[in-house]
C-alpha cells in the first residue's frame, strides 16, 4: 500500500526560519515521515516575515526526507487596506467584511501555491494549514476543507474575531489546538467551530546542558541574568519588557542582567547597556545552554497559544516569569507550579527582585517544570496524538 | 492551451468567485495552462481594476498572451457605479475593442441590465457591441438565449446554453445522519433549508412565513448564510428574519459565512431545500442540491424555471400560498402540484394551505393581533414566539412606537416645480449635490428605522411583561 500523503502549508519553512508555529510544523514533517507518511511542505520562498522577500528559490527541494515545494510571494499591494483596518481597530471599531477581505489580500499572497493545492488537494489524505492569521492558511484552508486540518495558534487578538475567519474556523474538517485555554478561546470566538482536539506540541529534550560553557563563550562571567528568547517585537511584548527591566535596574539595587537571543532590533539605552546583552541568533546548542545558565526566563507575550520557550526553560530547570495576560502561559504556570505571572510592571519588578534576591528559592520553584514538560509535551507523545488524529480523519483506522 | 479567466476570485466571499475557482480547477486538470485575473487582489495571478475605459485597455494588454479568455460577466466588474449613459458608451466601446483585439473570448454571463439596450437608451449600441464582440456568450437559460439574440442582437451561433453546475464537485463526505449530528440538528423531523447570502430578494422571509404551523409537526426551517453587512437593506432584512425566528416555532437562523464543505453538509442534512426567491438570474444552490440529491421547492422566477425543468425532485410554486402548500406536502411526505385539484395529496394530507391559523374562533381581534405580529416582524421587532399582539381593539392604547410609525421615510429632495424650466435646474442641482445629500438621507432613514424598531421592541416587551403580570396569581388573595 502506498504511504499516506500529508501536506503541510506554513507561510515559511526551513531550518533557519524563526517562528514557533513554523518550527512545530518542521518537527511534524520529520516526525510523520519517520512514521511512514509521505510529507510535502507547500510554502513560500520567504524567510523573513517582516519583508516577505523571496529568499529561497522557487521549486522543489528537500529537507532530509521531506519534500519542499516553494512558491513565490506576491506582495504588490499598497498596504492601504491594512492601514485602514489598523486604524479602525485602534478606534475600537470592527472593520466591515469588505474591509477585512481587502486587509487579508493587502499583503503577501501566493497565487501559485493556491493553484498548486487546487490542482493536487485530492492527492493528500490530509492538509495541515497553520497559523490562522496568514494568507496561506486562509486561502489554502478552504480549497479542500473536507480534508483540511487547521492548526490555528489562536490568540485573543481583535483579528481573531473577524467575521472573515468564520468559514475557516467553522468549515475545515478538524482543528488542532495546543492547550485547553486556546480551546476555550476558540469556543468563545467561534461557537460553531469544526471538531477540535487538543494536540499540543512537542519540545525536543536536550541530552545535556553546559551553562558554564555558555557563560564563557559569551563572556558573561558570573553575572546573574534573566533570559528572553524569541522575536524582539511589539507583538511579543518585548518592548514593554525591556522598558520594565530598564526601569527596575535603573533603581540600582537589583543585581541582574538581561540576555536576549532571537531576531528583531534591540534598542538598548546607553546607561544600562552593560546590563543588557543582545546575542542575536544563536545555535540550538547555545540556546539550550542559555536556558540552563539563566536564573529566570521571561515570557512577556500576551498572545501565546503554547509557548515553546517556556517549556525549554522548564526542561533546563529554570523558573519562568510570564505575563498573566496570556491565559495559556498563566495556565501552564498554574498547572506546573513552576512559573510566576505578573499583571503589570510593578509585579514584574518584584518577580525580577525575587530571582535576583532569592536564587535558591527561584531554582526550587522551577523543579516541577521539567516533569510537567516530560509528561505532557515531548515529541513522541505529541506525534502519537497527531498520527492517531490523522488516521481517524483520513479513515485509515 | 493558455487560458485567462477574468473573475472575482477567492479568498474573498463571492458566488461568482466560488464558481470560477471550480472552473479553473477543471481546466487545469484538463491540462490547460490557466491564469486568473480578478478585479481586486486575491489568489488570482493578476489583479486589475477593470472598470471604465482604462480597465478595458488594461485587460486588452493582459489578454494578448493567451489563446482563450473566459470572462465571468457582471456589470459591476466593468462599469462605473452608478453607470451613466455616457460612461456606459465609453466603457462599452473600450471593452468591445478589447474583446475583438486578439484571442478567442468567451463571456460567461452572470448578470446584465437589459434596460441598457432599450431603444431609448443612448448606450444601447455600445452595450450590444460588448457581447457581439465576444467569440461566444455562454448563458444558463433559454430566456437568456432569447435575451441575448433578441435584445442584445448577438448572432444565435455565438450564444451557447450551458449547464450551470457542469463544473461542480461534492465537498462533503458526511451522510445525512452525520451531517445532522455535526450541525446539532435532531436526527428526525423534516428539515427545510434556505441557504446562501441573506438578501431581501432571496425571500427567506417568505419561507419562514410559509412555515408557520409546521414546527408543531416536528419540522424545522433553517435559514443559513451570511449577510453582506455593508448593505443597509440586507441588515434590515436580517432584523426581519430575526424577528420571524423569535415568533415562529421551528424557524432557526444561522448567520455566518460557510465554507464549501459546510455549505454542502447543510444541504445533505436537509430533507428539502427551499428557494423562495423574489427574483434571481440563476442559482448555484439549485445545482448543489441536485448534485447532493435533495429535492427543492422553488418559486417560478428568473432562470429557476429552466434550471429545474425536468427535475423530478423539484417543485415550482407561483406564490406564498403554493409555497406553504408545497412545504406542508413535503412534511406529510406527499407530492404537491400547483395544477392539482383541491383534493390532491398535499392538501388532503395536511389541510388547507394557509399559514394563518388561530387557536380559537377567528375574530377581528385575533386576526388584527396576528397582522400586528407579522408586521412587527417585518419591521424587525423581536418578541417571544406566540406572544399576543396589541389586537385590533378600537380602544387600542397609544404606544411609544406609534408617532414614529406615522413618519414617512425621508424622501430625496423633490426635483420638481410648476415653474417652467425650474425642474430641470433642480434636477441638475440634485445630481450635483447627490454625493453629499444621499448618504445623509440614507443615515436619517436608517436612524428612523432603528428608532422605530427600538420603540416597538420596547412596546412588545412591556406588553409581554404586562401579560405575565396579569397571568400571575395574586399572592395576597391566594
Amino acid at each position: 500500500m502506498d504511504a499516506p500523503r500529508l501536506a503541510l502549508v506554513p507561510p515559511r519553512y526551513g531550518p533557519d526560519v524563526i517562528g514557533g508555529a513554523e518550527l512545530v510544523l518542521r518537527e511534524v514533517a520529520h516526525g510523520m515521515t519517520e512514521r511512514g507518511w509521505e510529507v510535502e511542505v507547500l510554502t513560500t520562498c520567504a524567510r523573513d516575515h517582516y519583508t516577505w522577500a523571496n529568499h529561497y528559490p522557487a521549486g522543489t527541494s528537500t529537507d532530509g526526507p521531506v519534500t519542499i515545494r516553494r512558491y513565490p510571494v506576491v506582495d504588490d499591494t499598497s498596504g492601504k487596506a491594512r492601514a485602514t483596518v489598523a486604524q479602525r481597530l485602534a478606534l475600537g471599531e470592527m472593520p466591515t467584511l469588505r474591509e477585512q477581505e481587502a486587509w487579508m489580500n493587502d499583503g503577501l499572497r501566493v497565487p501559485e501555491l493556491f493553484h498548486a493545492l487546487l490542482d493536487d488537494a485530492e492527492t493528500y489524505q490530509a492538509i495541515i494549514v497553520s497559523p490562522y492569521l496568514f494568507w496561506t492558511s486562509f486561502a489554502c484552508g478552504l480549497i479542500a476543507p473536507e480534508r483540511t486540518i487547521l492548526r490555528p495558534c489562536l490568540h485573543d487578538e481583535p483579528e481573531a474575531r473577524f467575521e472573515l475567519f468564520e468559514p475557516l474556523l467553522n468549515g475545515v474538517a478538524r482543528i488542532w489546538i495546543n492547550t485547553e485555554p486556546e480551546g476555550d478561546l476558540l469556543d468563545q470566538i467561534a461557537p460553531h467551530h469544526a471538531p477540535a482536539s487538543v494536540m499540543g506540541e512537542g519540545v525536543p529534550v536536550p541530552e545535556g546542558y553546559d551553562p558554564e560553557g555558555f557563560r564563557s563563550r559569551f563572556a558573561l562571567g558570573d553575572a546573574r541574568f534573566v533570559l528572553y528568547a524569541g522575536r524582539r517585537e511589539g507583538a511579543k511584548g518585548w518592548e514593554q519588557l525591556l522598558d520594565a527591566f530598564v526601569a527596575t535596574v535603573r533603581k540600582e539595587d537589583v543585581d541582574l542582567h538581561l540576555v536576549t537571543i532571537g531576531v528583531g532590533e534591540v534598542h538598548i539605552p546607553d546607561d544600562v547597556a552593560h546590563l543588557i546583552h543582545d546575542l542575536g541568533l544563536v545555535s540550538d546548542r547555545d540556546r539550550d545552554d542559555a536556558f540552563a545558565a539563566a536564573s529566570g526566563y521571561l515570557q512577556p507575550s500576551a498572545l501565546e497559544s503554547f509557548s515553546r520557550t517556556v517549556m525549554e526553560a522548564w526542561l533546563a530547570g529554570t523558573p519562568v516569569v510570564a505575563n498573566a495576560a496570556s491565559p495559556v502561559v498563566a495556565w501552564h504556570c498554574e498547572r506546573s507550579g513552576a512559573g510566576l505571572t505578573y499583571e503589570d510592571d510593578a509585579d514584574l519588578e518584584q518577580c525580577l527582585r525575587f530571582i535576583a534576591e532569592a536564587p535558591e528559592a527561584a531554582a526550587e520553584l522551577a523543579v516541577p517544570g521539567r516533569r510537567y514538560v516530560l509528561d505532557n509535551y515531548t515529541w513522541p507523545v505529541t506525534l502519537d496524538r497527531m498520527e492517531a488524529g490523522l488516521k481517524e480523519m483520513a479513515g485509515l483506522v | 492551451m493558455r487560458i485567462l479567466v477574468v473573475s472575482p476570485y477567492p479568498p474573498i466571499r463571492d458566488g461568482i468567485g466560488a464558481f470560477a475557482v471550480q472552473q479553473v480547477q477543471t481546466l487545469r486538470r484538463a491540462g490547460h495552462e490557466v491564469e486568473v485575473c480578478s478585479p481586486a487582489p486575491s489568489a488570482a495571478h493578476h489583479h486589475l481594476d477593470l472598470r471604465g475605459p482604462k480597465g478595458a485597455v488594461a485587460l486588452r494588454r493582459l489578454m494578448a498572451g493567451f489563446d482563450r479568455v473566459i470572462i465571468h460577466f457582471h456589470p459591476d466588474f466593468f462599469y462605473d457605479h452608478p453607470a451613466t449613459p455616457s460612461s456606459r458608451i465609453t466603457t462599452g466601446l473600450a471593452l468591445a475593442a478589447a474583446l475583438r483585439s486578439g484571442p478567442e473570448t468567451i463571456i460567461r454571463l452572470h448578470e446584465v441590465d437589459r434596460r441598457w439596450v432599450t431603444a431609448t437608451d443612448p448606450s444601447a449600441r455600445a452595450t450590444r457591441a460588448v457581447f457581439r464582440s465576444a467569440t461566444r456568450v455562454e448563458v444558463h437559460s433559454p430566456d437568456d438565449v432569447e435575451m441575448m439574440t433578441g435584445e442584445f442582437k448577438v448572432p444565435r451561433s455565438q450564444v451557447e446554453l450551458v449547464a450551470h453546475g457542469a463544473e461542480f464537485v461534492v465537498r462533503t463526505t458526511a451522510d445525512r445522519a452525520a451531517a445532522r449530528r455535526s450541525l446539532g440538528l435532531p436526527a428526525d423531523g423534516h428539515v427545510f433549508l434556505c441557504i446562501g447570502f441573506v438578501q431581501p430578494h432571496k425571500g427567506f422571509d417568505r419561507a419562514a412565513a410559509a412555515f408557520r404551523g409546521l414546527g408543531e409537526k416536528g419540522a424545522s426551517l433553517h435559514v443559513v448564510g451570511s449577510v453582506r453587512i455593508d448593505d443597509p437593506s440586507a441588515a434590515d432584512h436580517e432584523r426581519e428574519l430575526e424577528a420571524l425566528e423569535s415568533q415562529i416555532p421551528g424557524v432557526h437562523l444561522h448567520l455566518g459565512y460557510l465554507s464549501d464543505e459546510a455549505f454542502d453538509r447543510w444541504i445533505v442534512a436537509s430533507d428539502t431545500v427551499v428557494l423562495p426567491y423574489r427574483h434571481i438570474w440563476s442559482s448555484g444552490v439549485v445545482e448543489r442540491a441536485r448534485l447532493l440529491g435533495r429535492p427543492v421547492i422553488a418559486t417560478r422566477v428568473g432562470g429557476l424555471v429552466h434550471q429545474l425543468a425536468g427535475d423530478p425532485g423539484a417543485t415550482l410554486v407561483d406564490d406564498n400560498l403554493q409555497l406553504a402548500a408545497a412545504m406542508r406536502a413535503a412534511v406529510a411526505g406527499a407530492a404537491w402540484s400547483a395544477t392539482g385539484d383541491p383534493d390532491d395529496a398535499g392538501r388532503t394530507a395536511t389541510g388547507p394551505a394557509s399559514t394563518w391559523e388561530f387557536d380559537g374562533p377567528v375574530d377581528r381581534s385575533s386576526v388584527m393581533a396576528e397582522i400586528d405580529r407579522r408586521s412587527a416582524a417585518n419591521r424587525g421587532v423581536i418578541s417571544r414566539a406566540g406572544a399576543a399582539g396589541r389586537g385590533g381593539s378600537v380602544n387600542q392604547p397609544a404606544t411609544a412606537a406609534l408617532p414614529l410609525r406615522r413618519l414617512r421615510p425621508v424622501p430625496p429632495p423633490p426635483a420638481t416645480s410648476a415653474r417652467p424650466g425650474v425642474s430641470t435646474v433642480k434636477k441638475l442641482i440634485r445630481r450635483v449635490i447627490a454625493w453629499e445629500v444621499d448618504p445623509l438621507r440614507e443615515q436619517l432613514v436608517r436612524l428612523q428605522k432603528a428608532s422605530l424598531q427600538a420603540a416597538e421592541t420596547t412596546d412588545a416587551r412591556l406588553e409581554e411583561l404586562s401579560d405575565e403580570l396579569d397571568g400571575e396569581p395574586d399572592d395576597e388573595q391566594s
